[in-house]
């Protein structure tokens, strides 16, 4: 272990400092690191993860390094050290806001108390006697510096302020082992502070306008609705540091550097590359199909097929596959698939090609393949019938726990193939239908007893021929097999006239007449229905039992018959080990019996390459993947889907030159004249990539970046390219500009405004209406109109989706590792589900303008079939992968608070976690937050003495000499949720203590009274610690002590309006936070 | 070669990110080796495992494994060529990467240098950093390529049957090389084409970053009274990259050390005569780290599975059966035949240490400013536990040799995070690295 870093280096530890480890810690590598003993401490930020590593350093190295402590420091031991930064730590979340001294209580003596003279000869002298031997500049205890109060009220110090009067009021510094100061002189201190708060609201705060940095994903935002390109190039930037509000567009936090710089060089570059073309070339285009039935290819491939180990691939016969050349209104040229290989390396059996062999055929190079883990609960997972490839609902894999089994989930329908475009936007076509089926009884299930019955119909059955038999109703039948006697378990493929039913069935034991096993529920119209029963040497006699409409089982089939399947297309690659398939686009459900065609939009560099060299000599190397399923909710009965063919264009051009280019080079009369046309073409591309009109000195310098490199080239795409580049790495894109001319707080103007409201609610740059709005002066006029109007567009989701994932940070769900024999449940696509429900539920609650109480406390959830079974209310929703409220009816649930994503996310995967769920409530929800832990306090080991319950180790930490003042702040809010565990889920066990004494001293027995305090007693609270969140992301800053204020004082005029959702961002929208600069 | 250059800025991106590079680069790239001791990497990997005899055969002496742990061991006959250096060299036991045995067998070559969990990769997503690109990232401002990736068959293989064991900072496999000329070539002939391309590429750059910078300067002065905090970071940074961009121009100017390059027989390839083909591999490496060309080098001496042409060695070598087929051999004579394939790997091991004991640092030989590790992804072929690891050089760097290190169960990622420490790199974590090897091989961890 190293040493343990100074006090300064912590306090050096800025959120940014080493990102490099810590994002591959976190991101790569977070799977792997599990603490021996339980981390209770953690509750720290995202932004301060450094620190709570340093919190972890055990206590025998602690008193190894007593050494490089400070004198007194030294004197005490551990606890004495534990103690006292914690106290201290205190002091040390000066920038954090907290609850502000609530004006009037006290009243200032007079204004003589405050100011600078006042403070040179009363204050400083107090401070330099008790504070500053351990708060200076050269030994900042706890990252704290007392020297630098003045009696200037600058803002940077009112938070600090605030927090020594609290710690001094409260007698709890100095410490208690160092010099005291007497009653008077605490007198004193205190008084003067008070009255220094008091005058800092009162005054007018310089305001200096602000430059921030886009986002990543502002950034990548801009980019795509600036060039209209759609391949993310993003991915190269390393993540923005969080702000201790959890924000990631918090301007001091964010980083700039060369190398940063050096990124958008070449991500600008690469942009450009992509959407500038040459214009008389004609583009190559992949067309493809693959067709997909029994028997469908009259010449099928003779070679025997084995794309490596267990590869499925469907009959040779049932696949077809036809090079196409789309309908274009320009020229292009067809991409030809390429189908000479010589491999010397790679499968064939399950022994290698050793020695080059030729290949020279298209089913070399395109494979239908079905490699997944194999079974399936009920019936096949997928068949070839004559009119295409029927796919059962593809359960995830055990692959998704690390288990040996990692070849995809069942019912894994991929084409695989050599080659796809290296770049551009591509279309997936599927031609698709809900197939007309039958519900599979379980197996060993026994025919109806009559009293479900209307009608039978019985036939024998031949070994040989189909039989024939007459339905005279329409109806759901429920059709059973009778058997010879000892006939044993087996596959049954029976078909109904057109239609196709497999799977297993199992004979009763002791046949009696009209009783058989019953395989499966149809629908059948009344006339003449052609039976064929496969593998039926055992067989005897077929049962067709009508069914009353009011039947369980009848109920149960028109369920079923009315569900939609879902269809989902992927694109990766393949490898021999786990999947690399990434979903394109929605799931779309499949509602029709007649095939359809569903179109799924990507851009190909969004997707797994195999990075593969060209001529690669493996078999198996560089194939890549189509995906499609039929996707899997909750494992509820599903009519299959039929697949009937497969077909892909890439690169996808809607015209030549493509819009990419066109956005740029741009129609105008000057077309003719380089210099002139250059002018146009990179005034207008300034002009929208800045958000705002250009300067003529603006447009100068990059018209001379053309000219230079024109006349050096006379190359005109070149040389435009080169002025873009440079308008795409200047400050006026990168940054948000507000520009300030004197100290005092300024309007915004228009175009500003527009900006700032696009990327508070956008997340991305203006679109053109903000923009002629801006232009005609009218922004400001019409800020409700506008508001109102971007909320109900598509993009309003990127604000909804960035910030509740930071505000409730949930990034924290998406690390951690769960448990997965404690939470089966837990799977890697449920967890993707869950982390999206809070999302959603917020979308709900803005777009309804509900009140914010339903935050705490709803009577519904926001849900879709996986969210929904996962609380054990799958039974309330059809709606598949779509969000809807359900209404619960369960009293532990509705509200944030009791969604799994928060709560597991909020735990070590294993056992709940009280002090990360007390500290989050405290920190997001009442916006209290907690100190962060402090430097050096010792992680609570195991000994394994003892067998304590999570419960009586909080307890035993709580009780530890210098981590009870923290705790008193956290666990209050935590223990409520200990009915739920670290699954997110309700306890089964009655016995979970969770009573609480919060720190106003209601007594509250679990979570719901947790919640109706806060809903009830506390929503003024709650509606602060909301707007405090909203207004610090909406301006990409740490509000200042003011702005605090009037969001707390103010902020209660929306409490008669019930506190809507959309009030409140309007609140923060229409507020000097906002407007001012 | 492009890939180098990719990984030039991603990973000085990503690894440097917030933090200035404020030292005067020129001057570190082009430091006197004389003055100061280089501290370098090299990973080599063998697949499909070491013969560890069944004891029922009675060749136990022929066990990749010493006789005996600490500083007693005893070398076993498919080691005993590396007898000359055992004060410059451990071996280790006990060693597993906790991901491997949850995914195929066969996968353990993709994660020998990562310890990813590739059972369990999320879609879309690859493979992770592996150890030898962490190295240059923090050694590759003071030579002249980030590092050097270099296999038996070149090019990536494909994932999960790899052809390369360098994985970059996004987990994307780094092509190999494996042409002695092409290496060569490209390492000791920058050739005047690409040199020249490459020089026009970069003063294009400096020529926009410029315009860039003066765009914003203009900008800055039009701000007011605006708050210039990040203003002035933008302008530090341009101002810091373009002096790199004009380092690196410069770079390509400055010549080569001279070397003595008549015993390569740039010829040879992997088709041929196999010890040819090490031999001059590990040639180029050495003089490669002597010139400080690289510090930085991953090396994959064969391929898992029976992929690629490395199979066909131990037939070549007169010892009856392909590579994978020997290390699925059950009987005595075809384990004891792949224990000599074993011996063979051992001589070819024991001539590179050689070379680099000839050529010397400012103290001490390169041996000792260089860590060179070898091993497998496998004991033996599908047992990913007990991992064959041998660990050479480095006496300049802390590291204390002469014994048979043995814990059961050690993440292998403890020891990638020992060797990142050894060399002066302060990371907390390498892949799931629990810790650092503390009490014996790593002193300045």
């Amino acid at each position: 272990m190293r040493n343990l870093p100074t006090k300064k280096a912590l306090h050096k530890n800025s959120p940014n400092r080493d990102s490099f480890d810590l994002y591959f810690h976190e991101k790569r590598a977070a799977a792997g690191s599990r603490h021996q003993g339980v981390v209770l401490c953690s509750w720290g930020n995202v932004g301060s993860r450094d620190r709570r590593v340093l919190h972890l350093i055990r206590a025998k190295e602690i008193m190894t390094h007593t050494k490089s402590l400070p004198r007194w420091m030294s004197r005490s031991a551990v606890g004495v050290l534990a103690m006292t930064t914690l106290v201290l730590g205190w002091i040390a979340n000066a920038q954090d806001t907290k609850t502000p001294p609530p004006a009037g209580d006290h009243v200032p003596s007079g204004k003589a108390a405050v100011g600078e003279a006042n403070f040179k000869t009363h204050i400083q002298p107090l401070l330099k006697k008790s504070c500053l031997r351990c708060h200076n500049a050269d030994n900042m205890e706890s990252g704290i510096r007392l020297d630098q109060i003045s009696g200037k009220l600058e803002d940077k110090h009112l938070f600090l302020l605030r927090d020594i009067l609290k710690q001094v009021a409260n007698a709890k510094m100095p410490p208690e082992d160092e010099l005291q100061p007497s009653a008077e002189q605490r007198r004193v201190l205190t008084e003067w502070i008070r009255q220094t708060l008091v005058a800092a609201s009162a005054r007018n705060q310089q305001r200096n306008g602000s430059v921030r940095r886009l986002t990543v994903s502002q950034y990548r935002n801009t980019l795509r609705d600036l060039l209209g390109l759609d391949e993310d190039l993003t991915e190269v930037l390393p993540p923005d540091a969080v702000s201790k509000e959890g924000f990631v567009n918090n301007s001091r936090t964010m980083l700039l550097s060369p190398l940063l710089l050096e990124a958008y060089l070449d991500i600008a570059e690469t942009a450009l590359n992509l959407c500038i073309v040459e214009e008389s070339a004609k583009p190559v285009i992949q067309n493809f199909r693959m067709d997909l039935g029994r028997s469908i290819n009259p010449k099928p491939c003779p070679d025997n097929l084995i794309l490596g180990a267990n590869s499925l691939l469907l009959k040779n016969q049932d696949v077809l596959v036809t090079q196409l050349q789309p309908t274009k209104s320009f020229e292009f040229q067809p991409f030809s698939m390429r189908t000479k290989y010589e491999f010397i390396e790679g499968y064939q059996g399950n022994a290698t090609v050793r020695g080059w062999r030729k290949y020279d055929d298209i089913y070399h190079s395109v494979f239908a393949c079905m490699r997944g883990t194999g079974g399936y609960p009920r019936g096949q997972a997928y068949e070839t019938v004559p009119e295409g490839l029927l796919l059962r609902p593809s359960i995830p894999s055990s692959e998704l726990f690390g288990q040996s089994s990692t070849y995809g989930p069942k019912a894994n329908f991929k084409v695989s193939l050599r080659e796809l475009p290296d770049h551009g936007n591509f279309k997936v076509k599927v031609k698709a239908a809900r197939y007309n089926d039958g519900l599979l009884l379980p197996k060993g299930a026994q025919t109806q007893a009559s009293d479900d019955v209307v009608s039978v119909i019985t036939a024998d059955l031949s070994a040989t021929a189909p039989v024939d038999v007459t339905i005279d109703a329409e109806g759901i039948y429920e059709v059973g097999l009778g058997f010879e006697p000892n006939a044993k378990p087996n596959m049954l493929s029976l078909d109904l006239g057109e239609r196709h039913f497999s799977g297993q069935l199992i004979p009763l034991k002791s046949p009696v007449d009209k009783k058989g096993a019953a395989f499966v529920l149809v629908r059948l119209k009344p006339g003449p229905l052609k039976v064929t029963a496969r593998n039926n040497s055992q067989l005897r006699r077929i049962i067709f039992s009508r069914l009353h409409d009011d039947s369980e089982l009848a109920k149960r089939f028109k369920t079923f018959e009315q569900r939609t399947p879902q269809l989902s297309v992927f694109l990766g690659l393949r490898r021999d080990c786990g999947s690399t398939l990434a979903r394109v686009g929605e799931a779309r459900p499949v509602s029709a019996g007649q095939l359809n065609e569903f179109v799924f939009e990507g851009a190909i560099n969004n997707f797994p390459s195999p990075d593969v060299e060209k001529d690669n000599v493996n078999y198996l190397a560089g194939i890549r993947e189509i995906g499609v399923r039929s996707d899997y909710t909750d494992g509820r009965d599903m009519p299959r889907l039929l697949i009937r063919s497969i077909e892909f264009e890439g690169p996808y051009h809607e015209t030549w030159p493509p819009v990419t280019h066109r956005n740029i080079f741009i129609d105008s009369p000057n077309r003719d004249d380089p210099a002139a046309y250059a002018r146009d073409v990179i005034r207008t591309f300034a002009a929208r990539a800045f958000r705002r009109p250009i300067s003529d000195a603006e447009a100068a310098a990059f018209v001379a970046v053309w000219q230079d490199s024109f006349a050096e080239t006379r190359d005109q795409r070149r040389s435009i390219k080169d002025a873009l580049l440079v308008v795409l790495t200047s400050p006026q894109f990168l940054f948000l500009i507000e520009n300030s001319s004197t100290p005092k707080p300024e309007a915004l103007d228009a175009h500003e405004l527009a900006s700032k409201l696009s990327y508070f609610l956008w997340n991305s740059a203006p679109d053109k209406q903000l923009l002629e709005r801006a232009a005609a002066g009218k922004l400001h006029q019409s800020l409700d109109a506008e508001f109102e109007r971007m909320t109900l567009d598509p993009r309003f989701n990127q604000f909804v989706g960035e910030f509740t994932s930071q505000w409730l940070s949930l990034d924290k769900f998406d690390v951690v590792e769960i448990d997965s024999k404690r939470y089966p449940k837990l799977t890697r696509d449920t967890k993707t589900q869950l982390r999206q429900e809070p999302v959603e539920f917020l979308r709900h609650l803005i777009k309804l303008n509900l009140p914010l109480s339903n935050l705490i406390r709803s009577d519904f959830i926001v849900a879709n079939e996986v969210v929904a079974s996962y609380y054990d209310l799958g039974d309330r929703t059809e709606s598949g992968f779509e969000f809807v409220p359900i209404k619960h009816g369960n009293k532990n649930l509705g509200g944030i608070l009791s969604q799994a994503g928060i709560l597991a996310g909020l735990s070590d995967g294993r056992e709940s976690n009280p002090v990360k769920r007390g500290a989050w409530l405290a920190r997001k929800i009442i916006a209290a937050p907690p100190d962060d832990p402090p430097p050096n306090v010792p992680q609570l080991m195991d000994d394994g003495s003892e067998k304590l319950t999570l419960r009586q180790r909080l307890e035993r930490h709580r009780n530890q000499k210098g981590c009870a003042n923290c705790h008193a702040g956290i666990d209050p809010w935590g223990v409520p949720f200990e009915t739920f565990d670290a699954g997110g889920l309700f306890k089964k066990n009655p016995a979970v203590d969770a009573r609480s004494t919060l720190p106003d001293k209601t007594e509250v027995a679990d979570l719901n009274e947790l919640k109706t305090y806060l809903a009830d007693d506390r929503i003024d609270r709650v509606a602060f610690s909301f707007l405090k969140h909203l207004a610090g992301y909406a301006v990409g800053r740490s509000l200042t002590y003011n702005e605090v204020v009037f969001l707390e004082e103010q902020g209660r005029q929306l409490k008669a309006g019930g506190y809507r959702m959309q009030d409140m961002i309007r609140f923060v929208i229409k507020s000097d936070v906002f407007l001012k600069k | 070669m492009a890939s180098f250059t990719r990984l030039d800025r991603r990973s000085v991106l990503k690894g440097i990110a917030g933090t200035t590079l404020s030292l005067p680069l020129l001057e570190a790239m082009g430091q006197d080796i004389s003055q100061k001791n280089p501290k370098r990497f090299c990973a080599l990997y063998t697949a499909n495992g070491m013969s560890l005899p069944n004891p029922k055969h009675g060749i136990q002496d022929w066990s990749w494994f010493p006789k005996n742990t600490g500083k007693d061991f005893v070398y076993s006959k498919s080691t005993a060529p590396l007898s000359p250096f055992r004060k410059q060299l451990s071996f280790m036991g006990g060693l597993y990467h906790a991901n491997g045995p949850k995914a195929d067998p066969h996968v353990c070559s993709d994660m020998w240098l990562t310890g990813a969990p590739l059972h369990d990769s999320k879609p879309g997503t690859y493979n992770s950093v592996a150890l030898d690109q962490v190295v240059a990232l923090h050694t590759k401002q003071y030579c002249r390529q980030p590092s050097l990736v270099l296999s038996i068959d070149a090019g990536v293989g494909f994932l999960s049957r790899t052809g390369t064991i360098s994985y970059n900072l996004e987990g994307k496999p780094i092509p190999a090389e494996n042409n002695p000329r092409r290496v060569f070539d490209r390492l000791f002939r920058g050739d005047q084409a690409s040199l020249e391309s490459q020089r026009s590429r970069l003063k294009r750059r400096i020529k926009l970053v410029d315009a860039v910078l003066e765009n914003a300067r203009s900008l800055n002065k039009r701000l007011g009274k605006s708050d210039r905090e990040k203003m002035d970071q933008y302008l530090t940074s341009l101002n810091e990259l373009e002096s790199r961009l004009t380092a690196s121009e410069k770079w390509i100017d400055i010549p080569i050390k001279k070397q003595n390059y008549s015993h390569l027989d740039l010829d040879v390839t992997s088709e041929g005569e196999p010890r040819e083909y090490y031999r001059n591999m590990f040639d180029l490496i050495a003089l490669a780290f002597d010139a400080d060309i690289t510090r930085s080098v991953a090396f994959m001496l064969n391929r898992e599975d029976g992929m690629g042409i490395s199979d066909t060695f131990p037939l070549k070598l007169g010892l009856g059966r392909t590579h994978h087929n020997l290390s699925h051999a059950g009987d005595s004579q075809g384990q004891l035949a792949f224990a000599k394939y074993d011996l063979f790997l051992s001589e070819q091991l024991a001539y590179f240490f050689g070379r680099l004991n000839e050529s010397k640092d400012a103290s001490g030989t390169v041996l000792d400013n260089s860590i060179v590790l070898f091993g497998s992804g496998a004991s033996t072929t599908h047992n990913p536990t007990n991992l064959p690891t041998l660990i050479a050089g480095g006496a300049n760097m802390g590291l204390r040799h002469g014994s048979y290190w043995q814990k059961s169960k050690t993440p292998m990622s403890n020891v990638y995070l020992s060797i990142l420490r050894s060399m002066g790199i302060e990371r907390n974590s390498f892949s799931d690295s629990t810790g650092v090897i503390r009490d014996s091989i790593f002193s300045a961890v």
